[in-house]
């Protein structure tokens, strides 16, 4: 399934997208090995700052979730309860191959394949793994295509919720997690 | 090193020992003898059990179970080796005597498919969740058929082409 890139706002959602693009909390939830790209991205030698982004603790307060590699089926469950927490409007930013197609993990029992089967994602990083100046680059396309209203991967989920739900159960046969620290 | 292989060759008689690598003892005994040997170890200052793991020989239809255990002082490595069956794997369990092995053992369940008597949490899931196939790391195990049924991948052409501005 294709997002569609058209730009359908009223004008108040024109006028809110174009100061949340300026302001972007991230959750930062380190799913992979691309996590460790960063801490120079955010610290002084790169400096996210600039570009106005922010690191954020809980999901509900975070505007942008970064899934940064590759998702193993235990992971994905975490990785739907946090999306699902957090407030609209909200933006998916994939790192890497692993996201795109599996990557080096195209024949592993416990990863998944394809990340937007399951998830809205509206931009990709390329590489294995991105550098921070391409993870910057990144960025900054995601604040222009929030400020263009391209970045409508949450609409999509609220409109085509039963097949991404119908997805996620065919894979993970359950959401509900039901470890020992959730007893 | 060599006061305790014949100290381990008197005190346990096992099926073979050898050295294969400096400082490291490989010791082979049978599988009722392994927590006798646990204990032993234990006693004679092998404090550290550094891992359980598990290797599938597939041919000779066995499951091989490897304890390492480091001693501090003596500065020495020893791996503890027995085959089990592999239809029906069962261990007799070391938590008694290193607790730490709780995991150790749950994880070799998980990946391999062991029972270990005596501990209640082995048959908890460690790592994978709601898993539905024989465990993972057994041989005759297909990790890509696996993959291919349950994550679909993306079909190269149509979609690679329209994010280009091709058409559909």
């Amino acid at each position: 399934m294709v997002l569609d890139k058209k730009d359908d706002r009223n004008v108040w959602e024109k006028i809110g997208d174009y100061f949340s693009a300026n302001s972007i909390w991230m959750k930062w939830y380190c799913t992979g090995c691309g996590a460790i790209e960063m801490p120079p991205t955010m610290t002084s030698r790169f400096d996210m700052e600039r570009l106005g982004m922010g690191p954020m603790a809980t999901p509900r307060q975070a505007d942008v979730l970064l899934i940064t590699g590759y998702l193993s089926t235990k992971t994905l469950r975490r990785v739907i309860y946090s999306y699902e927490q957090m407030n609209s409007p909200r933006f998916i930013v994939a790192f890497g191959s692993c996201t795109i197609n599996g990557g080096i993990y195209y024949d592993s029992y416990a990863t998944i394949g394809r990340l937007d089967k399951y998830l809205p994602v509206d931009l990709y990083i390329s590489g294995c793994m991105p550098r921070p100046e391409t993870i910057m680059n990144g960025f900054s396309g995601l604040i222009e295509m929030i400020k263009k209203g391209e970045a409508k991967g949450w609409k999509h989920y609220q409109e085509n919720y039963e097949w991404y739900k119908k997805n996620q159960l065919d894979s993970l046969g359950k959401i509900i997690i039901e470890d020992e620290f959730h007893e | 090193m060599n006061k305790i292989i014949n100290e381990i060759k008197i005190a346990l008689e096992p099926l073979k020992i050898e050295t294969p690598a400096l400082r490291q003892i490989a010791v082979v005994v049978k599988p009722d003898a392994i927590h006798n040997s646990l204990a032993y170890f234990r006693q004679k200052g092998f404090t550290q059990l550094s891992i359980v793991t598990c290797i599938d020989w597939i041919k000779e239809s066995e499951l091989e179970l490897v304890y390492i255990v480091l001693s501090w002082t003596e500065g020495i490595y020893i791996q503890l080796r027995a085959r089990i069956d592999r239809e029906k794997p069962v261990m007799v369990t070391a938590t008694d005597i290193f607790p730490g092995a709780r995991y150790y053992e749950r994880e070799v369940h998980e990946f391999f498919g062991v029972d270990f008597l005596g501990n209640e949490d082995a048959a908890k899931p460690l790592f994978l969740e709601l898993w539905d196939d024989i465990p993972p790391l057994r041989k005759d195990f297909d990790p890509q058929a696996y993959s291919d049924s349950k994550f679909p991948m993306r079909e190269r052409g149509n979609e690679f082409v329209s994010e280009f501005g091709g058409n559909k």
